[in-house]
């Protein structure tokens, strides 16, 4: 190694030319084949059972989610002007090229089912705007009659209508949602208009949130160079360290690039952690040469720049070799864009570990070393006061550290327990934004604006022509909607069986049941799909009558509000089942609800096995089990109190959270590899446990320090986001740094210390 | 004298003649379209109705009616019996299509199970015809003088002379914005028809599969309506056709409706 350092090093300008080269080629590539996924499809594993159902069901009875605008006005909706806007803004959406005609519900779109004098009527509620008094009562009474619609289009103080516009997944963009938001603005006054809906929620986050980053990331970076200025005490050592850092960031996604993986939201984290283990090797190699050229200010350039490379190499490998197997163990996850965050997090860090050893001492041939002042330095005697200080408190108050541990992890074990998943999109913005008022707006009025579809199967056809089984379907919906005030509305073949049971009895409302037997049910659908539109019956029931969707209207999309509903949809299985009836579940938020469980499920699997490999490399780097053993506490403790505050704090894990982990592992072990490494080195060297703490310390310690400082400053700043999500990240990644290094040099040391690693086999 | 009637005929007859073929070519749009609505189907008629709907997913239900019609010159009456599928069986249902212009139909269910005849909304021609691709207006009932008709051109389809007309309907909000029918020159049957919807665009094809002779008549007996939008198919099969029995009045009331078959 030390020959391959030395003979390449020999032409320091042509390494400098070369990376700045294969950069820039990178770069190119990068500016040209970059493509951003943002189709939540395209991540979810499509050959997992429940996704495999849930896109079935979804094509059979056309399940899609809904854009819902709300047109309020405070005097009651039955007026010219207001029903006139429902009208044009029904027909407006109709005509998008975005939207299916058939799939625009609005007052004017949707058939009323009547019952006259003579028989059965399925007419609009109105083609052209009553003109005058009496034509108003006539349809406000006629929406007033209907269960169909009455609360469900209209509320019930008659102030607010929506509109619903079913839309396909991949049809969603963002230009048609500034589209809408223009369309609907055109339409207020006197009216209040709202917009809400699950593909707006999706459609604001993918526009706010990257937005925000774009925001973020330049205050980040500037504060990052703040502090490593501060701790490095010169720009060239701050500026080759950070250069490190974005040459890994442009390699690593020139090589998505230039193998055409598009970039998927996860994949914006890669920088996130970067940035965060990247300038680690620079500053250790730095805070090395720094105190090399203190204890020999006469050593020349030469002679610096190889001793940094000779007792640094070694501790820059092992730390990233390390922390890419901790990154590449996602590769078990089921989620696709997770295994490439793995693949290519790992592969930066690599990059960067390269770039550290030839960049940063090519950077010292060349330019020259840092122009410290190494005579009188109090800061620096101060930091080394501090540091021994440390050392030697944690050892003389072991009990103390090792209660206070023991505390933490209980604390941490007692929250984690409380530990929620959300899978809701909705709970990533603020509570007073725009558009989670407008969602309690609608709430507030409506059955609810998110959707759970229970899809019911059964093996013989026209099941769901059998009023036994129907009346059992009509009995869940009515338990859950009056169980669970999160759930608002139901909706399914019973309500139109029930509605034209109803009619054809002249309204009385002692008819509005289930039909009494096969014949009538089957009847009254016959006469339904001869006065009406059959294809509204497609959307609850399939052709054979052996499917049948229930869609359960939600006033939240958070994972406790589907749980529970699903929960309770679940008592009602074992009688469904004595009817040969199966129960599946369907729709983009029990979709969202399964994908979270495996993105946290792969999570907690790929954690369990870094921490083995981890191990089992620590052990043979170190040629000692203890060492490995024992260079793991600061990673599981990190990881504990990660989990641990998520849950004490009501912070619920979603896809981005959970990840984080990650970077607790990733950073965990360099604290714990360059500590170990030094530790190492002075045992051997002093063969004093007291001193070796007390060197390493100032060694290792130091270093391990300023790269916390560097990263906890650098993600503070995102404590500013307007962009909740964005916020908890900051929050989380200064936490696990922090965490790691306390444990590092707390616990970790004293274990090192009361074990006596590297000191009983000498006794030997 | 003689002599010039004889050129004055000569004279006529040679002004005419261009008149006359010209007239032979250039048929109206209107003329074409009344001439099916027209042609004779005989008085009476009855025989069993297959309809066989078909989703996108290929999924097929199959519906055996049982129909009775008869022309009563001012109104053509007509009544079906569901055979199968079993529990809608007896199910029936009566139709009066009045010749008047702009005279609604009158249409009247039966449901066994409910033991009632029941009239249905009579503004509904154009509702799907007991749930398959066509309305009633698509199964013959549309007058000539509610849309304005153009002859676009004339051309050979499955070997026939047809005539291809356009129709644009006069009311506003009509379900279609216009219909091409190709339309066999010396038969008068619509061998295909393209229907657009209100935004002008494709929304089904009709196409007739199979017409015979009965009686004097020509007789469809295999249609098929194509949904393109919905990507639905409707097949109907006319069998056991029986043509001027002499169908009793009595058959058309609300008295058969319940007796069923």
């Amino acid at each position: 190694m030390k020959k391959f350092f030395k003979y390449v090093l020999k032409y320091p300008k042509l390494i400098l030319i070369l990376s700045l080269i294969i950069t820039i080629a990178f770069f190119v590539v990068m500016r040209q084949n970059t493509s951003m996924e943002t189709d939540l499809d395209d991540y979810m594993p499509q050959d997992h059972p429940a996704f495999i159902y849930s896109n079935q069901a979804e094509e059979w009875f056309n399940i899609q989610d809904g854009i819902i605008i709300a047109i309020e006005n405070s005097k009651g909706v039955y007026n010219q002007s207001t029903l006139e806007k429902v009208k044009s803004l029904t027909k407006k959406l109709q005509s998008m090229e975005e939207i299916d005609k058939d799939d625009v519900k609005s007052l004017y779109s949707s058939d009323n089912i009547v019952g006259t004098e003579f028989g059965l009527d399925v007419k609009p509620f109105f083609k052209k705007v009553p003109q005058n008094h009496e034509e108003m009562i006539t349809l406000r009474n006629n929406v007033r009659d209907n269960e169909m619609v009455y609360e469900r289009l209209v509320n019930k103080d008659e102030t607010v209508t929506l509109i619903i516009a079913e839309i396909g997944e991949d049809t969603f963009s963002q230009e048609l949602y500034h589209r809408l938001l223009n369309l609907v603005e055109e339409y207020e006054n006197p009216e209040n208009l709202y917009v809400a809906g699950r593909p707006i929620v999706e459609g604001t986050m993918a526009y706010l949130g990257p937005r925000d980053m774009q925001r973020m990331v330049p205050l980040v970076i500037i504060i990052i160079i703040i502090v490593l200025l501060l701790v490095q005490r010169s720009i060239k050592a701050a500026g080759f360290t950070l250069l490190v850092v974005f040459f890994s960031v442009i390699w690593t996604f020139g090589l998505m690039a230039s193998l055409k993986i598009p970039i998927y939201a996860v994949s914006t984290m890669i920088p996130v952690m970067l940035i965060a283990i990247g300038v680690a090797d620079g500053i250790h190699l730095y805070s090395h040469l720094h105190i090399f050229m203190k204890n020999n200010p006469q050593a020349d350039r030469k002679t610096a720049v190889f001793d940094m490379l000779n007792e640094m190499w070694k501790p820059v490998v092992m730390t990233s070799v390390t922390t890419a197997v901790g990154f590449i163990s996602l590769l078990t996850s089921e989620v696709f864009p997770i295994k490439y965050f793995g693949l290519f997090t790992a592969f930066g860090v690599l990059s960067a570990m390269l770039l550290s050893l030839l960049l940063i001492p090519a950077g010292l041939l060349t330019f020259g070393l840092p122009g410290w002042k190494i005579k009188n330095s109090n800061v620096r005697k101060n930091e080394n006061k501090f540091l021994s200080a440390i050392a030697h408190l944690v050892i003389k108050r072991k009990y103390i550290t090792l209660i206070l541990t023991a505390l933490i992890i209980g604390v941490s074990i007692y929250g984690m327990t409380n530990v929620w998943i959300n899978s809701s999109f909705l709970d990533k913005f603020e509570k007073d934004s725009d558009i989670v008022k407008t969602d309690t707006f609608i709430n507030k009025h409506f059955g609810g604006t998110s959707t759970l579809n229970v899809i019911l199967d059964s093996e013989e056809p026209d099941a769901f022509k059998k009023p036994k089984i129907l009346k059992k379907i009509d009995e869940m919906q009515a338990d859950v909607e009056s169980s669970l005030t999160i759930v608002g509305n139901s909706f399914s073949l019973t309500d139109y069986l029930k509605r034209m049971n109803k009619v054809m009895h002249s309204d009385s409302a002692r008819y509005n049941v289930i039909p009494q037997n096969k014949e009538l049910v089957a009847q009254y659908l016959l006469l339904y799909e001869m006065s009406g539109d059959p294809e509204n019956l497609w959307e609850v029931v399939d052709y054979n009558y052996q499917k049948a969707n229930v869609t359960f209207q939600l006033k939240s999309d958070n994972s406790i509000a589907l749980n529970s509903s699903i929960d309770r949809i679940k008592e009602h299985l074992p009688e469904l089942k004595k009817m040969g009836v199966s129960v599946n579940f369907a729709g983009s938020g029990y979709k969202g609800l399964v994908f979270t469980d495996l993105i946290l499920e792969g999570q907690i699997k790929s954690i369990l096995i870094s921490l083995i490999i981890v191990i089992i490399l620590l052990s043979l780097m170190f040629k000692n089990i203890k060492a490995g053993l024992i260079g793991v506490v600061p990673i599981t403790i990190t990881a504990m109190i990660s989990f641990g505050v998520m849950g004490l704090l009501n912070i619920p894990l979603s896809t981005t959270t959970a990840l984080l982990s990650s970077i607790a592992i990733g950073i965990g072990i360099d604290y714990a590899v360059h500590f170990i490494e030094r530790y190492k080195i002075y045992a051997t060297e002093t063969r004093d446990p007291q001193l070796t703490g007390q060197k390493t310390m100032r060694h290792s310690g130091r270093a391990i320090l300023f790269n916390a400082m560097v990263v906890i400053a650098g993600f503070l700043v995102l404590l500013a986001s307007v962009f909740p999500p964005n916020r908890s990240l900051g929050a989380l990644v200064s936490m696990n740094m922090f965490t790691s290094l306390v444990g590092t040099l707390t616990i970790m040391f004293l274990l090192l210390h009361i074990f006596n690693v590297y000191f009983k086999e000498d006794d030997k | 004298m003689k002599f010039r009637k004889i050129i004055l005929s000569l004279i006529i007859a040679l002004l005419s003649y261009p008149l006359a073929t010209f007239a032979q070519v250039e048929i109206s749009g209107f003329d074409i379209i009344q001439n099916v609505y027209n042609r004779p189907t005989g008085d009476d008629q009855k025989g069993k109705l297959t309809m066989t709907l078909i989703n996108s997913r290929g999924d097929q239900r199959i519906r055996e009616i049982k129909q009775y019609l008869k022309d009563f010159g001012y109104v053509e009456k007509k009544i079906m019996f569901f055979i199968s599928p079993a529990d809608v069986r007896n199910t029936s249902f009566m139709n009066w299509s009045y010749d008047e212009e702009g005279r609604d139909d009158d249409q009247w269910i039966y449901l066994p199970a409910l033991k009632r005849v029941k009239r249905i909304s009579s503004d509904s021609k154009s509702d799907y015809f007991m749930g398959s691709d066509f309305t009633y207006d698509d199964l013959g009932d549309r007058h000539p003088l509610e849309d304005k008709h153009i002859l676009l051109r004339q051309e050979k389809l499955d070997d026939e002379d047809c005539y291809v007309v356009e129709s644009i309907p006069k009311e506003e909000d009509y379900m279609y914005s216009r219909t091409v029918t190709w339309i066999i020159k010396d038969k008068w049957i619509g061998l295909k028809k393209e229907f657009y919807d209100e935004d002008g665009e494709h929304l089904k094809t009709l196409s007739v599969q199979n017409y015979k002779k009965i009686e004097d008549y020509w007789i469809i007996t295999n249609s098929q309506m194509y949904n393109v939008q919905k990507e639905h198919t409707t097949n109907m099969i006319l069998e056991n056709l029986e043509i001027d029995t002499g169908l009793s009045d009595t058959w058309f009331t609300e008295r058969m409706m319940k007796r069923g078959i």
